[in-house]
């Protein structure tokens, strides 16, 4: 038992990064770089809605705004595009301080109302800061530098950028298994028992809600170096929803089946895209409802509550539960996509 | 590599052309040097979204009419023996547009991507004509940056702008004796914009624009607007309205319900599509006026070809599905002339090109700025009691001769 439990995570693992570097020989370059940015971005929100319990519906502010400087910095300083990107998370991290420190007080409902009121302002602003950002035209002709190597095509760009995404997995990772994820996690279980224990919840949300948007900003920052433009669309409430989407489509509080919604999500719409196909919206909606109405742990948390149940075993999780401490039989606390709100 | 599989596949080209030849009546002759072995003609545009209506699929079909009509016109003589037209959804989104069109040159080997509507998608796909130096004949988007700081080599603007909508219906309706202007715009890019070029052709005409006031888009209530009209100094004759869409639809409700027509305001309607009037209903718009890039029912030549279109789509074209079709045939026009598809021996062909076709009426391609001129119209929407049959929806005030009808001189931002 404890033998498949330690090697259930390599293979995982291993598959995944395996998948990660074969992906743009599979499907078209450009496409597997959204799904690469995507997937972080999904990760990310993750980290807040399945970890920390909160659903933020205004995380298009840090991916949009990510997007936006990078490309800014790009465009106008033409430094190498890492610092663009990183210039781009740091933006979002900053940007999300104040909106986190007035929305965290919230929680359900009016977290999301919060959150989303707040993107709106960001869009609103970069709708009208039309000198600064092209208005409704989006930024326009991003460049793609880095000492002088030629990044033109798609699918070099993707592996030179694969290394910050990554990066930004890494780091949820980090985050999610530290002694920090585990005081986050006990908040969004019983907020009241850790504020109980002498933890300053407040501080807590806060730094998840900076952390998340910081990682959200990277992997809009990678987007919009990959299109060559940042995009009004990217700030729009109609990203957050999609980002949401891919979580919970995925299975909340998995980490993987944020990336998985992603890859779904973007694959499905590409390929649908060129079907010529009229109703995207319809086929995307049905199946996000049968998710929500008959697999409500999302694809990749009902395959492993599948696997658990099998094996008959209290909870042996080869996921992406934390190991030892905490208690591994309790319910997943995750399991609907109501609980956290 | 890449270099290495096109080359490759030129041979292969070639063999077969001379196989072709062989065993043909000797047709087609000299230098037949068409890449892949066939041309393919890619329509991007909004199929699913707000903009499915007035271009969508129906375009496709004007295009595949354009490739009949190729074919049917040069037979043995044509240069491109195959034609391929593809089509794909961008949905509005200008991420999904640069990727597709990405996807279209590289992959599907499209040499000529057409349509593109609202400007953040245009632009983008610019970017990626520019890089991949591929032919991009823009129809749907309205921005003058097409033509101006963002314009290069490979980029057409095709059919409309900014500055021949403002340009068209303010300069003429000025002339034509309203002198006071009121305008309303959504606060955004296109509106102000729009705003921007209205006020210039008014007073450039010799009116006056007595007050412009932004509105938030999208907005549901214009009262504030509406009421205040008559109240200010001097009296406006004219309300201009720049917003499009769902907001235009309102804003006209409003209009009617105010009774403004009655209060001796009358409508001038920036930019409006003919399946705006279809969807609202004639009388909703009665006696608007607004510049029209095209009308299917505006000449003999005009009907005849929307009398073949109705056929294939079951309906009226509107604007955009004309200058789809004039665009590819121009294209295909240019391919015949220059013996193949290399973009750069098209734009050559293409640039200060004149040109008459069923969409465009003494038309030039500008070599400055890859702008066509051509003939617009300033229309007027007609009560329902004249429409005599469906989609006839609106009458013609005028022509305004290509000269006029664009900008004077190209922007001195673009640097082809």
């Amino acid at each position: 038992m404890i033998l498949s439990r330690l090697a259930a995570r390599p293979i995982l693992l291993v598959a995944g990064l395996f998948l990660a570097l074969v992906l743009p020989w599979m499907i078209y370059p450009p496409v597997a770089m959204d799904i690469a940015c995507w997937a972080l971005f999904a990760c990310a929100l993750d980290l807040l809605l399945g970890f920390t319990g909160l659903l933020s519906f205004g995380h298009a502010a840090f991916w949009g705004g990510g997007a936006y400087v990078a490309g800014l910095v790009a465009v106008h300083s033409g430094l190498p595009f890492p610092v663009a990107v990183l210039a781009g998370a740091a933006f979002a991290a900053v940007l999300a301080v104040p909106i986190g420190y007035l929305s965290v007080r919230l929680r359900g409902i009016y977290f999301a109302m919060v959150t989303l009121a707040f993107a709106q302002m960001v869009y609103f602003l970069v709708n009208q800061w039309r000198d600064l950002t092209g208005g409704e035209n989006g930024l326009q002709g991003v460049p793609r530098e880095l000492f002088g190597l030629d990044l033109s095509d798609s699918f070099v760009y993707y592996y030179v950028a694969l290394p910050l995404v990554l990066a930004g997995f890494v780091a949820v990772w980090r985050i999610v298994r530290s002694p920090f994820g585990r005081v986050l996690m006990s908040i969004r279980d019983n907020t009241a028992r850790a504020q109980a224990l002498g933890y300053p919840v407040d501080r807590y949300k806060l730094l998840a809600f900076v952390l998340s948007a910081c990682l959200s900003g990277l992997a809009g920052g990678l987007f919009a170096i990959g299109h060559g433009f940042a995009s009004l669309e990217s700030v729009y409430w109609t990203t957050s929803g999609q980002a949401v989407m891919m979580v919970v489509l995925g299975g909340i509080g998995t980490l993987w089946g944020g990336v998985l919604g992603a890859a779904l999500v973007v694959e499905l719409n590409d390929y649908l895209v060129t079907a010529g196909f009229e109703g995207i919206g319809i086929v995307t909606g049905t199946i996000f409802v049968l998710i929500v109405l008959v697999f409500r742990r999302g694809i990749w948390g009902t395959a492993r509550h599948l696997l658990e149940t099998r094996s008959g075993g209290r909870g042996a999780s080869p996921g992406d539960r934390p190991p030892g401490g905490a208690p591994d039989g309790s319910p997943a606390p995750t399991e609907g996509v109501g609980s956290p709100v | 590599m890449k270099a290495l599989g096109r080359a490759a596949v030129a041979v292969v080209a070639a063999g077969a052309t001379i196989a072709g030849c062989a065993g043909g009546p000797g047709g087609g002759g000299a230098g037949e040097k068409v890449s892949d072995g066939k041309v393919v003609l890619a329509v991007l545009n909004d199929q699913s979204a707000v903009y499915a209506d007035l271009s969508g699929k129906s375009s496709v079909e004007a295009v595949n009419m354009a490739v009949a009509d190729y074919k049917a016109k040069y037979g043995d003589k044509a240069v491109a023996k195959e034609i391929e037209v593809l089509s794909a959804d961008h949905q509005n989104k200008p991420e999904v547009a640069n990727s597709k069109a990405q996807e279209l040159y590289d992959r599907q080997k499209a040499d000529l991507i057409l349509d593109v509507p609202s400007s953040a998608a245009a632009l983008a796909v610019a970017g990626v004509a520019k890089a991949k130096k591929r032919l991009f004949m823009d129809i749907g988007a309205a921005t003058t940056a097409l033509t101006g700081a963002q314009c290069n080599k490979y980029t057409f603007h095709y059919g409309y702008n900014t500055y021949m909508l403002a340009h068209g219906t303010g300069d003429t309706v000025t002339k034509d004796g309203a002198k006071n202007w009121y305008i309303v715009y959504p606060d955004y890019a296109f509106g102000q914009d729009m705003q921007k070029n209205f006020t210039a052709a008014v007073t450039g005409a010799g009116g006056k624009v007595i007050q412009s006031d932004p509105a938030p888009f999208p907005n549901d209530n214009f009262s504030t607007f509406l009421l205040k009209a008559p109240g200010l100094d001097p009296k406006p004759e004219v309300l201009g309205t720049m917003q499009a869409g769902g907001d235009l639809v309102n804003l006209v409700k409003q209009y009617n319900e105010y009774k403004l027509r009655d209060k001796g305001i009358g409508l001038a309607v920036g930019l409006m599509f003919i399946t705006d009037i279809h969807s609202l209903g004639a009388d909703a718009l009665a006696g608007t006026k607004f510049t029209d890039a095209w009308y299917w029912n505006a000449s003999p030549e005009n009907r005849a070809w929307a009398d073949k279109f109705q056929a294939k789509a079951g309906k009226r074209p509107s604007f955009p599905n004309a200058a789809n079709y004039s665009a590819a045939t121009q294209y295909l026009e240019a391919v015949q002339r220059a013996g193949t598809d290399d973009p750069d021996a098209i734009v050559k062909q293409l640039e200060g090109h004149s040109f008459e076709d069923a969409f465009a009426h003494n038309a030039t391609i500008r070599a400055q700025d890859h702008l066509l001129l051509h003939d617009v119209y300033l229309a007027q929407v007609k009560p329902a009691s004249e429409v005599t049959e469906p989609w006839d929806y609106e009458k013609i005030l005028k022509t305004i001769p290509a000269a006029e009808a664009f900008q004077p001189t190209p922007d001195s931002a673009c640097k082809l």
